[in-house]
């Protein structure tokens, strides 16, 4: 019995839209396979999208696993005859589900285009003024610079960002939940001697994810490797010396030992805190640069991908400022800044489902799932 | 011209005086040939060569002038002594010296004989002479004629030409059988792009095109009419037409055949669900409902959302047309292009074995690609049914997504190809005694073609050329630079005729076969084997030639057992005498053998000259006759070789066959049997049959030449010299 098939042509344009402009241009000469690092030996990747994109076969598109397996290196794009860009098609299907895939919908419309971002904004600024405006009633504090004066820590921040984070974990599951499903519909079973979903995500992190071995592979871009890995282990630090304050700040209360904010420059948290800030915008430097040095005619660079270089931009340099301008005793422009830089990790943190970020996420788990139906790479 | 008076001038530059014995050469040709003048000249061919020459001309009164130096395909426009010295030229440079191999002879104690290479010498220099004695000035016949052209046809092809003939300034008469000009091109709903950026369809330009022609008044427009009889030859063709129940008679000087093409019968299609679905149309079909503007489901009239095109239906296909038409690619994808311009979600796919968009169409299936609703995939199709609600079920295989699937469309379309309209029937109803048609045409499927790939618009009859898609299959603009060609060409034979010269592929050439009837047996041999069809004949089967229609190959003379036909400069005693002139050892221990090569100027000749410029070397054995095409040999030469002694005879020419490379088509290919009878001959005379060989080279085949010839030697020399040597 032949498959039935009808092809989707809104969906074409949606994928055109979302980034994958070129599609219809590819003639299936199979190039982009065959230079594809990571692309496995069975049924590779992105010919097959390539074609599937060019008919409409939005099923097939929505369930496929191998959009997670690319690394968006580019080669297949830098090698097209016919300037198809398989590497955008790609990157375009990844951005239609971050935008499909997690709940509320509205949430993923509002972060596929540039007119939105009003919107966005608005809800961490107003949200920020609120607290601002209870706090101190809008007014800079007098006294030492201290930002829980305006932000206080266990009245705002701390319940505002800890029913982000479950707000955003909760989203994850759900959305992962239904990602597996889909990869499970177009055929895609682990058999039963496959190792479990955490053996493999572990396998994931220690095989892949520590030493980005698969960005090293990645001949046609070289900024990409040390500007995702340091970006990576900037955040880790970051993430450490949150958790670390957070930690300290309870045992404070509670036990009565521990550290409170502002920290002293020398305090190993702090170097910590810095460290990281400074591989993340060293970081960001490669991966701007590499966005805006990449050939035109072979890439295109989405609003997705400037949303959240844009967004953590702001994060490491409203950090970055906040402190110097405590340090500095400026007290009008720290507390700004503060406020712009904590409305900035609201929108890093609170969108992260729905913004390009998320493959922090999707493509860990995909990679995992990956593993479980033993589907790698022709090298490896 | 009176008194022949001829003069040798012997060249000895290039390599020929060091390697050759001048004394003995001279003291040779002085006793056999008393030429009124014999002169050693080193480069004959720079200023104070050719001023001797000149000077005897005007001070001696030679008037035939033997050049013994290089090839007659070099240098060949530098001995030119005024219309009425006659010049040869003996071959010594290539066809001896350069590529001379010394066969290690003892010393010769006769002292007739010399080395190999100077006997070579002198035989070229000696068959020259004789050739130069026998020679008459060849004298053209031109004749009065009419200079009108006929354009068979009246689509895109038959009026361009009709257009480019008037503008050139001939007269024009157009016939065409329907009603209305215009043909295929004004049925279109739109065209294939003809400029930059080839991107889009443009609305036909046919209806400019055909009030330029009916406003040009050197174009008579004959519509509805029919070709009833083409009597007569080029510049006297007495063509009869007729208009309704009216026949009508016109003088024509030469034809341009645009008939054209028609579909392919779909009915024979009913594996595709023609005839069998209502919603499966033929290209052409739907091109008729896109012009209408009734793109609709025939079964109800529902508007086509979406529709599916099978390429190459029956074509590319044993069991239908074996070939591509060429155009069908870029006419679905116009035509996809109708299916979406109906509604912005209407889907076309196309089904294709491979994309043929050539050279700039690229630009235009690129653009069609670009159309998100457009689906291209390569596929063989397994079934077509009957689906619900009716629309049609394609299932194709192979395709390019990897899988076996289906598509459910309102409306299948046939791309369905060309037929040449001159295939299964004779448009063109000729008066000549070989049939009305153009013979062979299954050769090309059908078309009036050709294996002339440099002359393409030439067909099996002058003064008749093809152009368009009765020609080959091709797109508008193929058929624009084809109408312009075959126009040329019908320009090219009119002023040709006009001075009584050949037009193809002998180009210029004044003389043309004589027949002295009074010798004629009415063995119509030479009426039948005309490749040309010059010839008709009475009812008693007397020749009669029509000089027009002829191409000077010679065939005609090749034929003739009586040996009635020659031309003022070839001719079968011409050719015997030159024979007779060739020295032949009579101890082949002492002086070798001898082997005549009778040697096709087209493409076998070049070859030896390319071959000996590359310093090649063969047999010293062999003696080299140019002749006009093989059909032209004429079985006297091989028995005035034969008796003469000397040890074989070697055709070469051209391949015959159906990737034929002989200029005259038929030539080499008659010649062919013509040599299965004489080999008979031979036996009876107990002498070996394979003593006489034909082989075929073209012309970038001359690296092979020296194998040819020394295989041919060494097997003569296996049978030993022949028995009537010294008879």
């Amino acid at each position: 019995m032949a498959t039935r098939i009808e092809p989707n042509v809104q969906f074409i344009r949606e994928m055109q839209a979302a980034g994958g402009e070129s599609l219809k241009k590819c003639y299936q000469c199979a190039t982009c396979s065959v230079i594809c690092p990571l692309s496995p030996e069975d049924a590779p990747f992105p010919r097959k999208e390539m074609i599937w994109a060019q008919w409409g076969l939005k099923d097939k598109l929505v369930n496929d696993i191998d959009i997670w397996l690319c690394h968006n290196c580019g080669e297949c794009s830098d090698n097209c005859p016919r300037g198809a860009k398989p590497a955008d098609l790609l990157a375009a299907l990844r951005n239609m589900a971050y935008k499909s895939l997690a709940k509320p919908a509205i949430l993923g419309k509002w972060m596929s285009s540039p007119k939105y971002l009003p919107q966005l904004i608005a809800i961490p600024a107003v949200l920020f003024l609120i607290v601002w405006a209870i706090s101190t009633g809008l007014r800079i504090p007098e006294g030492e610079i201290i930002f829980a004066k305006v932000f206080p820590t266990l009245a705002a921040i701390d319940p505002i960002f800890i029913l982000v984070t479950l707000f955003v974990v909760f989203t994850f599951i759900s959305s992962i939940g239904s990602m597996f499903s889909s990869f499970k519909a177009s055929g895609l079973t682990p058999k039963e001697d496959a190792p479990g979903i955490f053996r493999s995500l572990i396998m994931v992190v220690k095989d892949e994810i520590i030493d980005h071995r698969k960005f090293k592979e990645c001949e046609s871009n070289q900024d990409r490797y040390p500007g995702h890995l340091l970006i990576f282990y900037g955040f880790i630090a970051l993430a450490i010396v949150t958790g670390t304050i957070a930690l300290f700040y309870w045992t404070d209360k509670l036990f009565g030992f521990g550290m409170t904010t502002p920290l002293a420059l020398w305090n190993p948290v702090k170097i910590l805190a810095n460290v990281g800030g400074i591989a993340l915008i060293i970081g960001l430097i490669y991966m701007t640069r590499s966005r805006l040095n990449a050939d035109t005619r072979n890439a295109i660079n989405s609003y997705y991908d400037w949303y959240i270089l844009g967004v953590i931009w702001v994060v490491a340099v409203t950090g970055f400022l906040a402190q110097i301008f405590r340090l500095a005793d400026t007290a009008t422009l720290a507390y700004w800044v503060y406020y712009v830089h904590l409305v900035s990790v609201f929108m890093l943190f609170a969108y992260l489902p729905w913004s390009k970020l998320a493959h922090l996420v999707y493509r860990t788990a995909a990679l995992a799932y990956a593993r479980q139906i033993d589907r790698r790479g022709f090298d490896e | 011209m009176a008194d022949k008076k001829i003069g040798v001038y012997i060249c000895t530059g290039c390599d020929i005086g060091e390697n050759v014995n001048m004394e003995k050469v001279v003291e040779y040709i002085e006793e056999e040939c008393s030429p009124a003048v014999l002169k050693q000249v080193p480069f004959l061919c720079g200023k104070e060569g050719l001023a001797q020459i000149q000077n005897d001309v005007e001070n001696e009164g030679i008037n035939r002038v033997c050049v013994a130096a290089c090839s007659p395909r070099v240098m060949w426009d530098v001995f030119d002594f005024g219309p009425d010295v006659i010049v040869d030229r003996a071959n010594i440079r290539e066809l001896a010296v350069w590529s001379f191999h010394d066969p290690g002879l003892p010393e010769p104690e006769d002292d007739e004989m010399s080395d190999p290479l100077t006997m070579m010498v002198r035989d070229y220099i000696k068959m020259s002479v004789s050739k130069l004695d026998r020679i008459l000035k060849p004298e053209a016949e031109p004749v009065d004629l009419d200079k009108t052209i006929m354009i068979l046809g009246g689509g895109f092809t038959g009026l361009t030409a009709a257009l480019d003939a008037a503008e050139t300034g001939y007269d024009v008469v157009l016939v065409e059988k329907e009603d209305k000009l215009g043909g295929f091109a004004a049925k279109m709903y739109k065209q294939t792009p003809t400029k930059h950026p080839y991107e889009k369809a443009e609305p036909p330009f046919i209806n400019e095109l055909i009030s330029k022609v009916e406003g040009n008044d050197k174009i008579k427009i004959l519509t509805k009419t029919s070709l009833e009889l083409i009597k007569g030859a080029p510049g006297r063709y007495k063509v009869t037409v007729k208009q309704g129940q009216e026949e009508q008679q016109l003088s024509i000087g030469a034809v341009v055949l645009a008939t054209g093409w028609k579909p392919y019968d779909s009915s024979k299609l009913d594996n595709l669900g023609y005839g069998k679905i209502k919603n499966v149309v033929t290209n052409i079909e739907l091109e008729t409902m896109a012009k209408d503007g009734k793109l609709a489901r025939p079964s109800d009239g529902e508007p086509v959302k979406s529709a599916a095109f099978i390429q190459c239906a029956g074509q590319r296909d044993p069991e239908h047309l074996p070939y591509c038409s060429s155009v069908c690619c870029m006419v679905s994808l116009k035509q996809a292009g109708y299916v979406r311009e109906q509604n912005d979600d209407a889907m076309a796919y196309i089904f294709y074995k491979d994309m043929r968009t050539p050279g700039v169409y690229e630009s235009y299936y690129r653009a069609a690609q670009d159309d998100p609703g457009i689906f291209l995939t390569k596929s063989e199709i397994q079934e077509v049914s009957q689906g619900e609600n009716g629309k049609v079920l394609v299932k194709v295989t192979d395709s390019l997504l990897g899988e076996d699937f289906e598509v459910e469309v309102d409306l299948l379309v046939l791309a369905t190809g060309m037929v040449p309209t001159i295939s299964d029937e004779p448009v063109l109803k000729l008066g000549y005694r070989q049939g009305e048609q153009i013979p062979d045409l299954d050769l090309f499927d059908g078309f009036a073609d050709s294996n002339y790939i440099c002359f393409p618009y030439e067909t099996r009859r002058t003064g008749i050329y093809a152009a368009g898609c009765v020609r080959q299959t091709m797109s508008m603009s193929t058929a624009r630079d084809d109408a312009a060609g075959a126009t040329l060409k019908a320009i090219q034979c009119l002023e040709s005729v006009n001075r009584g010269v050949s037009v193809h592929p002998r180009a210029g050439d004044p003389t043309y076969p004589k027949f002295n009837m009074v010798r004629c047996t009415q063995c119509k041999r030479c009426t039948e084997e005309c490749p040309f069809g010059a010839l008709d004949d009475d009812e008693k089967g007397t020749p009669e030639p029509n000089t027009t229609r002829c191409r000077r190959c010679g065939t005609c003379m090749g034929a003739c057992p009586e040996r009635v036909i020659s031309f003022d400069d070839y001719s079968v005693s011409m050719l015997n005498e030159m024979i007779a002139s060739i020295e032949v050892p009579d101890d082949e221990e002492e002086g070798g053998y001898r082997m005549l090569v009778l040697v096709c100027e087209n493409d076998a000749y070049p070859a030896l000259d390319m071959a000996a410029m590359r310093m090649k070397k063969w047999s010293s054995y062999v003696r080299f006759i140019p002749i006009r095409c093989l059909g032209s040999v004429n079985t006297q030469w091989i028995a005035e070789a034969m008796s003469k002694g000397m040890d074989g005879v070697l055709l070469l020419g051209c391949k015959y066959g159906d990737d034929y490379q002989c200029h005259f088509i038929k030539g080499s290919e008659l010649c062919n049997r013509r040599m299965d009878n004489i080999g008979e001959t031979l036996e009876r005379l107990q002498v070996e049959a394979e003593r006489v060989q034909q082989k075929q080279i073209s012309i970038d085949e001359y690296d092979q030449i020296p194998k040819i010839i020394d295989d041919f030697i060494e097997e003569i020399e296996g049978y030993g010299p022949n028995p009537y040597k010294g008879f």
